[in-house]
């Protein structure tokens, strides 16, 4: 019968019902048959989804098979979860929310409130197994994230959320199961986000739930990570509003000034924690309830345990932290002040005893302390970033004093995991805040990065090569004689073993995640206030970036086969080097500066070997980078003339035009003006917007009448006036037009005269004469390149306008 | 994306909006007259007006509107008149120039006066925010151009040591300033000021230094730059806009785009609309005309009214697709307009509660996406249900191995005390019953 059916190709409609019934026979469980083989529920899973066999046909001919084919499916499915067997169960309950999310729309509308809750009472059931509980909280979960897309069930939807509330705040308190408590989790988060108002009457009890399980000392850190980030969401759930927001802010930063408190005793004046918590919850004021209602945990036997403290306080950072950076809806009242105090307060206290203070504190205390203290640090750099990236802008009136803590803290610290999130943090504020920024941060990320690139120390095998060695020399800032020696004997050792080649032989090089955030910071701060060093750090971050990118490919790019043999993360890691490098490299280059880029030439060489590798990623970046650096070397100045032509956005124009002024050949320049490209246009043709050569000014101006002429003398003190403004010359204005192709028989009579007949080098001379006046080119490092082509001299780069000078020489040869 | 068109007069004509795209006018915001570069769109939120007033006033005033209400909506009073107004991209900061020469930095979500210093000797004519808004350009009626960096003017540190507070200052001016355009060269831009004097002069921000001096036959009142970096337009008081170059080697200006009336009243502003690379001019009969700088014809124009036409915004607006829904959130929010600027700087430990407001993101309507996870979760519990044999599992059956070595040895022990107990037993019997 059926079998003997034929099938038109893979995407025959009917094949959906016939494959469904084959896995439902095959490799779907039931009642007598026991579970065999696990893989293939997966099949089953991937099956579906690529097939969609549970989408029902509407084809007419067809939808009664296939409608018949996923009621039996749904059937067996409900049988399997109401069986006994824990194996069975699960496999239905999992396919349940596969069912959920695939089956059609009448069909889940139909009977999604059976699946609820047949799914809701295996939860409220306390025999189920913790695998089968798992199941049904991330099932309850699609189920509820298909629901949300009706938009006709929304009470229903909610009343239904609502009822999974309790029962699961139950579950977290009484079992231990980290699988539990993640699809417990996942579940709320779901609700919180999907059905806020389902929360509401219970809000207090999930806040004291996941407050209770964030103070518990058995929360394992992975697990206080998930929990902090729902106790995030949770505000949502709380009206919404900026209330609530604020409410959860306050609590969380009360509870953290607290567990401060505690832990900074004897290393900080007693007053620093008063003023936080006075300025979090002012005396006239009623304060809120602690963190997780009346009893939040903040008195139990774990106050002695530097280290729970520690994990604790960083998992309420960053709940802050996630608070701070997630969307909202509406506006919000950022504590900024308490914020930076709070991070201040922290990055203050570096294990170091007050003199006053110390014999208050045993070597053990401190010690403990001390091996808490970097993640503290950590965490409160993460509060830093998570602030400034809330409030971009806005953080105005106190990014002075986060200049200062920034630049003070860097100097101190020496970790490499907190040097890293402080680049990160110096990157973010110089995104958000523009150039001002730049002004303030500059010497200081200069600094930093140049100690932390310095090329003496960054990869033995680097050393081998003479020239390297001559390169950085010139680069160095302070190499110690240790490194010096380092580098010497590692020469033997790279020779013995390639595969050594980049990485870290000793602890005093830093990190390679810590180079390539120096890097980026370079790259960030070339980005956005590249122009403002150019007195002072921009040579030698020219330098160290050149000999970064140089030494970061040099050798390794005939090396990378190898490196592939070893899929490992070292070698993505080089990767992610290599391409920091030539990123900052590039934005080096391209970053305006007052001169010729110093290593233009290396770098083309650099990007265009870079090209040819097998790396794509690396590839791809110097292909963009050659890109950029045409803009480099062929400066544009963008004439009007390319812009798109308007007149189909605004018809009425012409007669617009044609009522107003009387210019009929406007019309006709405007046809000729369109021949594309301006580039090429331009270096064939005598242009400038403006007349540049005195001769031609000369000779224009004998065309002025002279009436004009006068008139403007006398108005504006003159030697020489070009001024085209007069109407009736409206035509000859149109004629100084960019375009070669319309320069027309009026002007150029007399200024190709004087080009052709006078000799090139007095028109020159003339001009250099009158431009040696106007010190400042706006083309200069632009035009240098092209200077020492054309002309074989290169003083200085007082001639601005040289691009004219290249073409008058260029077209007067011609012409001549 | 809508983008408007709004112009105030020196006389009370009101501010002018119009769609650019349809040319239709759209409401009239009622009771403004306004100095020049007095008007400004506070980002997407509102309109915000300096507004001129008799000189026996003792204080200045400043009124906002809403963008669907003609009515003044707030209205602050600052303590000097205030000539300039600008409003940085976001629309966070209001700054304002003050007839003395002072300068006012606002918050807008709160009212605050965060900062109020000495900018010029004189009155303050423009003022212009750098691109990514860190910067602040201010002329001057004394002819000085002056950059600002606001971030340093909250520097408290470096103000104590008396560091000069500004960045660069511009002197070769010799009358008032009339209008300044910075480009888009980020670090490295450019700054173009006009002047009564008859001169446009090019700055370098990076170099802190003059570029180019330009002459030109009339002084200029307003200033627009096109996007490109390469020319910049001029209004001038004898009604013509000319073309400036940038980079031109002659000192003299220079091409016209065109005439805005045959009266020869000035043009006395500026704008220019990216979108469609348009450029705006508004003059003193009134009129304000839209030009097509590439073909150098008009396109469309607009009647303001009789005053001269003195300020022109493009002012670009998202349109937000359910009207509904912004009416509700205006709902929730209270009013839609923050409160009044205030009048002094407050002093002391309060002066800042270290509350930032922040407006959510204009997206924020999104619908919330949640995924689904059942699928990813099978995967997940298959992996771990075939991982039967792995090393927890393996650990366990040695442990369970070795007890059960240990349980035999120990039956075993079992066994041959019971045999020899049994032995004994049976000895003894053995011996009773002998």
């Amino acid at each position: 019968m059926a079998s003997f059916e034929r099938f038109d190709d893979m995407y025959d409609s009917r094949l959906k019902s016939k494959i469904l019934r084959n896995l439902l026979s095959d490799n779907v469980p039931n009642e007598k048959q026991p579970l065999t083989n696990f893989l293939s529920l997966s099949k089953v899973v991937s099956t579906i989804s690529t097939h969609k066999l549970l989408s029902e046909s509407i084809d007419q001919k067809l939808q009664a098979k296939s409608k018949s084919a996923v009621d039996d499916w749904v059937e067996r499915l409900l049988a399997l979860i109401s069986s006994d067997m824990p194996d069975k169960c699960w496999v239905g309950i999992c396919l349940m929310g596969v069912t959920c999310q695939e089956c059609s729309s009448d069909r889940f509308f139909s009977s999604y409130s059976v699946w609820f809750n047949s799914l809701l009472s295996l939860i409220k059931n306390p025999g189920s197994s913790r695998i089968v509980r798992v199941a049904s909280c991330t099932s309850i979960s699609d189920l509820l994230t298909r629901l949300s897309r009706f938009s006709n069930t929304k009470k229903d939807a909610v009343s239904h959320a609502a009822k999974v509330i309790l029962p699961i705040i139950k579950l977290l308190d009484e079992e231990s199961s980290e699988a539990l408590w993640e699809g417990i989790l996942h579940l709320l988060s779901t609700i919180v986000i999907l059905f806020p108002a389902a929360v509401h009457s219970n809000y207090d009890k999930v806040e004291a739930a996941i407050a209770s399980k964030i103070f518990s000392a058995k929360t394992s850190p992975n697990m206080l990570k998930k929990f902090a980030h729902f106790l995030a969401l949770l505000p949502k759930a709380n009206k919404g509003d900026a209330s609530s927001w604020s409410l959860m802010m306050q609590k969380l930063l009360i509870s953290i000034n607290v567990h401060l408190n505690n832990f900074f005793q004897g290393l900080e004046e007693e007053t620093i924690g008063k003023k936080a918590i006075q300025r979090l919850a002012p005396p006239g004021k009623d304060s809120p309830l602690p963190l997780g209602g009346q009893n939040g945990g903040l008195d139990d036997a774990a106050w002695n345990s530097e280290q729970l403290i520690v994990s604790r306080v960083s998992a309420l950072m960053l709940c802050s932290s996630t608070m701070l950076t997630s969307s909202h809806k509406s506006k919000l009242n950022i504590p900024v002040r308490s914020l930076l105090s709070l991070v201040e307060r922290v990055l203050a206290v570096n294990g170091s005893l007050p003199r006053s203070m110390s014999p208050f504190m045993t070597g053990i205390q401190q010690e403990l302390v001390c091996a808490e203290l970097p993640t503290l640090h950590s965490s409160a750099l993460e509060l830093l970033v998570a602030t400034i990236k809330s409030i971009r802008s806005q953080l105005l009136p106190y990014a002075a004093s986060v200049v200062s803590l920034i630049s003070s803290y860097f100097r101190k610290c020496l970790l490499p995991e907190l040097r890293i999130k402080l680049y990160s943090i110096t990157k973010t504020l110089l995104k958000s805040m523009g150039v001002g920024m730049a002004m303030q941060l500059a010497q200081e990320v200069v600094r930093n990065a140049s100690l932390d690139l310095d090329p003496t120390i960054v990869e033995e095998s680097d050393a081998v090569s003479s020239k390297t060695l001559s390169l950085t020399k010139g680069a160095l800032l302070q190499a110690c004689s240790k490194k010096r020696k380092h580098s010497n004997n590692s020469v033997v050792e790279a020779e013995n073993s390639a595969f050594e080649v980049g990485v870290p032989h000793n602890h005093s090089s830093s990190p390679i995640s810590l180079k390539i955030a120096a890097l980026e910071a370079l790259e960030t701060l070339l980005t956005i206030g590249g122009a403002l060093g150019s007195d002072s750090w921009r040579e030698r971050v020219d330098n160290l970036l050149m000999t970064t990118a140089t030494n970061a490919c040099e050798g390794r790019w005939a090396n990378a086969e190898t490196y592939h043999c070893l899929p490992n993360k070292s070698t993505t890691d080089l990767v992610e080097f290599q391409l920091a490098a030539l990123r900052a490299f590039l934005a080096s280059l391209v970053s305006p500066s007052r001169v010729r880029p110093a290593f233009l030439a290396e770098g083309l060489e650099l990007f265009r070997t870079g090209k040819c590798q097998e790396e794509m990623k690396i590839a791809g970046f110097c292909a963009h980078a050659l890109m950029s650096l045409e803009v480099v070397i062929h400066p544009r100045a963008l004439p009007l003339d390319g812009l798109p032509s308007i007149s189909s956005q605004f018809p009425e124009s012409n007669s617009l035009a044609s009522q107003r002024h009387n210019t009929p050949n406007l019309n006709k320049l405007n046809d000729i003006a369109h021949n594309g490209d301006d580039l090429c246009n331009r270096w064939q043709a005598d242009v400038d917007v403006l007349p540049s050569n005195p001769e031609i000014q000369r000779t224009i101006d004998t065309t002025l009448h002279l009436q004009e002429t006068k008139r403007m003398k006398l108005g504006n003190d003159l030697a020489t006036v070009v001024s085209l403004s007069v109407q009736n010359h409206s035509d000859m204005v149109a004629s100084e037009n960019v375009q070669r192709a319309d320069v027309p028989e009026k002007v150029t009579e007399s200024t190709e005269e004087s080009l052709g007949h006078g000799s090139d080098k007095d028109v020159m001379v003339s001009k250099e004469e009158e431009d040696l006046a106007v010190k400042d080119s706006l083309m200069e490092e632009a035009t240098i390149g092209k200077k020492r082509e054309s002309l074989g001299e290169s003083d200085d780069d007082s001639i601005p306008s040289l691009k004219a000078d290249d073409y008058l020489s260029s077209d007067s040869g011609i012409e001549s | 994306m809508e983008i408007s068109v709004i112009a105030s007069s020196s006389i009370d004509g009101g501010i002018g909006s119009w769609d650019l795209k349809t040319g239709k006018e759209q409401l009239r915001f009622k009771t403004c007259a306004s100095p020049a570069h007095g008007l400004t769109a506070v980002g997407e939120k509102f309109i915000a007006a300096s507004q001129l007033r008799n000189a026996s006033a003792s204080s200045g005033s400043i009124f906002f509107w809403s963008w669907n209400k003609p009515q003044v909506e707030v209205r602050s009073f600052p303590v000097e008149s205030i000539k300039a107004l600008a409003a940085n991209t976001e629309g966070t900061y209001i700054v304002g120039g003050g007839t003395s020469g002072d300068i006012y930095l606002w918050e807008v979500a709160t009212g605050k006066l965060l900062k109020k210093w000495h900018g010029h000797y004189r009155s303050v004519t423009c003022l212009v925010f750098s691109g990514d808004d860190s910067l602040l350009v201010s002329g001057s009626q004394d002819g000085s151009v002056r950059v600002w960096s606001l971030i340093r003017l909250f520097d408290d540190f470096q103000r104590q040591q008396g560091n000069t507070l500004y960045e660069h200052n511009f002197n070769e001016h010799t009358m008032s300033v009339t209008d300044i355009v910075i480009d888009y060269g980020g670090c490295n831009a450019m700054i173009v000021s006009a002047s009564e004097d008859r001169t446009c002069k090019v700055w370098s921000l990076s170099k802190g230094k003059l570029l180019r001096n330009i002459i030109f036959p009339s002084a200029i009142n307003a200033l627009s730059l096109d996007p490109g970096g390469f020319v910049f337009y001029a209004g001038s008081r004898d009604s013509k806009i000319y073309i400036g170059a940038i980079n031109a080697t002659s000192d003299y200006g220079t091409q016209v785009l065109g005439s805005v009336s045959e009266e020869s009243k000035a043009v006395t502003s500026l704008a220019y609309c990216a979108d469609g690379n348009l450029l705006i001019s508004g003059s003193e009969d009134g009129n304000i005309c839209v030009w097509d700088p590439k073909s150098r014809r008009p396109v469309r124009t607009f009647g303001h009214g009789k005053g001269p036409v003195n300020n022109i915004q493009v002012v670009r607006k998202t349109i937000v697709a359910n009207s509904n829904k912004t009416q509700s959130s205006w709902k929730r929010h209270g009013s839609l307009l923050p409160p009044p600027l205030e009048k002094y700087e407050r002093s002391g430990e309060e002066s800042m509660d270290g509350i930032v407001i922040v407006d959510p993101p204009p997206s924020a309507d999104v619908s919330v996406y949640s995924s689904f996870l059942s699928a990813d979760l099978i995967n997940e519990q298959v992996k771990e249900l075939q991982q039967q044999g792995s090393a927890a599992t393996e650990i366990e059956m040695e442990r369970l191995k070795l007890e059960y070595k240990k349980s035999l040895q120990m039956n075993d022990q079992w066994q041959k005390n019971y045999e020899n107990l049994l032995e004994v037993v049976m000895e003894e019997q053995n011996g009773v019953s002998n």
